[in-house]
């Protein structure tokens, strides 16, 4: 046989990491500085911070359609439609072509947002970071539900100050249970109606209200300047890139770190289509991956893999990776690999007009909201259904866009538009979403994608514990902003959401006291093919209701530093 | 050597983009014989020079630009087309003919500000109905219902993109707010007697 020996080194290293979004991008960076040789396979294209956000700086009137998804983008990014915003003009260019990728609704809807790019979704979420709380780690336990984490807060604390430093998160310590404080760079301000109704909720419902906790830099420290990152400029188009690093991505923050290590090798256009299972030592021993352009397949090999390709991304792989060992996919001896899909649940508030406040305005444009976090079934509140939900939103004045509701055209008409309208408000619930064996994928055992890869069907849908959840987040959402007397409310519970809308897909390979009730044990550690790791949302056993990223942040770094502790110890 | 939509791109780069993405994309269609949902639209000149009239006066110019200043005529053609489908282009179409059939640009000032006064008002009452269809189809369970009957009224169409186009719009909004692109700060202030929104 002809084997060209300097190709194999060349693509054997101490770690390889399977994608570069908000985990992988950690896991690049822990594992890079702490010595190791890193190769992040990505496997979509090449974006380059700051001169790859193509549409970043572009004026309202530089995109062809203001905006708007065109009959065509509505076709392609079919599931993406559903979000309401993914396919806008401004940022499409950073989220999946759904036709192109496409997957099976077979039971349910469920609503898969993918960005195959550096930086994943890194470069597109929401930025709200919160700690979990410690009944957050001992639901499950109390509840009977799913499996108790093997983890509690004491063992995340740590871990959220660590990577909150490095991040920035900008946020108001309240000194609350429920929403553990954090190393906070400065809160965001607030308007007047906004601090009304802070004021008012407080007041009449004991129900404390605080600026979202935003992965934003308000004020940078030396550990983000060193990386090139400077302060939010309050233009609000996060989600086209940001030019100024001001936000948390992989790109402007853990890569260009772990860059710096020299330690570093980025593979993009590399899909891995599986792990490479060796017998004898019952470990891993590598990746096989599919060239996305030209189809050509490679090995990488190391001694640690982190699987890190986003919830559904990630377990798909296990599924994927078949040995005589594992013929239901790696680590399955549970059968728990592709369920429990969590999210969190949208799509259910209120709205509302303020009266008066009509001298108050703001300037500047904030990328963020007020938050009201968890109130039912905390303290004394009992419910009928269990678990909770928090709300983000907040007031703004009406803009041109009033115009067409209107009556009237013409010159007064056309001037009168140039004046900030009437204050508006509105708070949109995320719920907790309970792990369900029943919600889950599989690969399709019929139907392939272009690369020859099974596309994934999902089964999904809410139980009764959500649906009776939203009657609360649409009744109390309305009651507080009667409480603050605005007026015009507005309640809403719409029934056509899905599971995924929230974008914050996690589950399907659990973390879990035992191989026989989960994928991987305390150290997002596959039970027992030790060497692999998974530490984005597909490890996450229960959901909270406050937005994950943080918790895979810190979650991460914790795997990296036990990964590089045990490898040291020649444990791996 | 490339494929035919790849030539075709290019021959449209050359010729200063003339071929929209629908039309590559019909092209496309043709070529690999697939069904896909592609909705032809287009104005004659006489339909267009009403689209303007009436698009001049909802904005019109007065110290500042206009409606027709700022290109929203053919932004309002560019929307439909690429943007709406069968049932907004016939109701569009619909209300720009009964303007036609009407003589609206042969009619004074006063006289079509009189007829688009009228047609406001009537709209109230199909936006009612359209709505109310809407929410029925909301649960999915007769998308036909929607897709065969008249889309959103005429006048509310060309109200909203003749909006969208003017207020987003270079003219537009140097014409109408403080355009803040980069506000590098956030901050509660007070609104002063007259001031214009900020535009970001």
């Amino acid at each position: 046989m002809n084997i060209n020996i300097d190709a194999i080194k060349g693509q054997t290293f101490d770690a390889i990491v399977v994608g570069s979004g908000i985990s992988g991008g950690w896991a690049a960076k822990e594992l890079t500085e702490k010595g190791l040789k890193v190769a992040v396979i990505e496997r979509g294209r090449e974006i380059k911070h700051i001169e790859g956000y193509e549409t970043a700086m572009k004026h309202p009137w530089e995109f062809e359609h203001r905006g708007r998804p065109t009959n065509m983008a509505a076709e392609e990014y079919w599931a993406g439609m559903r979000t309401g915003y993914t396919p806008n003009e401004e940022h499409r260019y950073l989220f999946e072509n759904d036709k192109q990728n496409p997957y099976i609704e077979k039971k349910g809807g469920f609503d898969w947002t993918r960005a195959y790019h550096t930086g994943g979704k890194s470069l597109l979420w929401g930025r709200h970071s919160y700690r979990w709380n410690k009944q957050d780690f001992e639901a499950n336990a109390k509840d009977g539900i799913g499996t108790d984490w093997p983890i509690r807060y004491e063992d995340m604390a740590p871990w959220y100050s660590y990577v909150e430093k490095f991040a920035g998160i900008s946020g108001q310590a309240e000194g609350l249970d429920v929403l553990p404080d954090g190393e906070f760079q400065p809160a965001m301000a607030i308007t007047a109606p906004e601090m009304h109704f802070k004021n008012e909720v407080s007041k009449k419902l004991g129900r404390p209200v605080t600026l979202g906790r935003v992965a934003h830099l308000t004020n940078p420290e030396k550990v983000h300047t060193d990386l090139g990152r400077s302060s939010c400029n309050y233009r609000n188009k996060c989600m086209r890139g940001c030019p100024y690093g001001a936000y948390f991505s992989s790109l402007s923050a853990t890569l260009p770190a772990a860059m710096r290590t020299k330690r570093l090798t980025m593979v993009h256009n590399s899909i891995v289509s599986e792990i490479i299972y060796d017998e004898a030592s019952q470990k891993a021993k590598g990746v096989r991956v599919i060239d996305q352009n030209t189809m050509e397949v490679r090995e990488y090999f190391a001694k640690i893999i982190f699987v890190n390709a986003g919830a559904i991304g990630s377990t798909s792989i296990l599924m994927n990776s078949k040995s005589s060992r594992y013929q239901n996919g790696l680590g399955n001896d549970s059968d728990q690999l592709g369920r429990n899909i969590m999210d969190h649940h949208l799509g259910v508030g209120a709205s509302a007009t303020v009266e008066g406040f009509m001298d108050d305005y703001m300037f500047g444009n904030r990328p963020n909201s007020l938050y009201i976090p968890r109130f039912r079934n905390w303290g004394n509140d009992k419910r009928d259904y269990i678990r909770g939900f928090g709300y983000q939103g907040g007031a703004s004045r009406d803009g041109w866009g009033r115009g067409t509701g209107m009556d009237g055209f013409g010159a007064t008409f056309k001037e009168s538009l140039t004046q900030p309208g009437q204050w508006n408000v509105g708070f949109g619930g995320f719920g907790e979403i309970l792990p369900d064996p029943n919600n889950r994928f599989q690969l399709s055992k019929t139907v392939k994608d272009k690369w020859g890869l099974p596309v994934l069907e999902f089964e999904t849908s809410f139980g009764s514990n959500e649906l009776k959840m939203r009657e609360d987040m649409m009744h109390d959402a309305a009651e507080m902003l009667e409480a603050a007397g605005f007026k015009n409310i507005n309640a809403y519970n719409k029934s056509d959401t899905h599971i995924g809308l929230g974008i914050h897909e996690m589950g399907t390979a659990r973390m879990g006291t035992s191989v026989k009730n989960s994928i991987v044990n305390k150290h997002n550690q596959v039970h027992e093919v030790k060497n692999v790791f998974m530490t984005d949302g597909a490890a996450m056993a229960s959901a909270s209701c406050v937005n994950p990223s943080l918790t895979y942040m810190a979650m991460t770094a914790r795997a990296a530093d036990f990964a590089v502790s045990e490898l040291k110890k020649k444990n791996l | 050597m490339f494929n035919r939509r790849e030539a075709v791109s290019r021959i449209a780069m050359m010729v200063g983009g003339a071929f929209t993405a629908p039309t590559l994309f019909a092209m496309d269609v043709k070529e690999s014989g697939k069904f896909l949902n592609v909705d032809l639209f287009s104005l004659t000149d006489a339909q267009r020079q009403v689209v303007a009239a009436v698009a001049e006066h909802i904005i019109p110019k007065t110290n500042t630009a206009g409606a027709i200043d700022a290109g929203v005529p053919a932004f309002i053609e560019l929307m439909l087309k690429d943007c709406y489908k069968v049932p907004e282009h016939a109701s569009f179409l619909k209300g720009v003919n009964d303007l036609i059939k009407a003589k609206f640009l042969s009619q004074n000032q006063d006289g079509q500000v009189a007829v688009l006064t009228l047609l406001e008002s009537n709209t109230k009452d199909l936006m009612r109905n359209y709505q109310q269809r809407r929410m029925k189809v909301g649960d999915n369970v007769d998308k036909e219902t929607l897709e065969g009957a008249n889309g959103v009224p005429f006048w509310r169409l060309i109200k909203e993109l003749t909006l969208l186009g003017y207020y987003t719009s270079e003219k537009g909004i140097e014409a109408s707010f403080v355009y803040q692109p980069i506000p590098g700060k956030f901050e509660a202030t007070k609104l002063l007697p007259g001031q214009k929104s900020f535009q970001y």
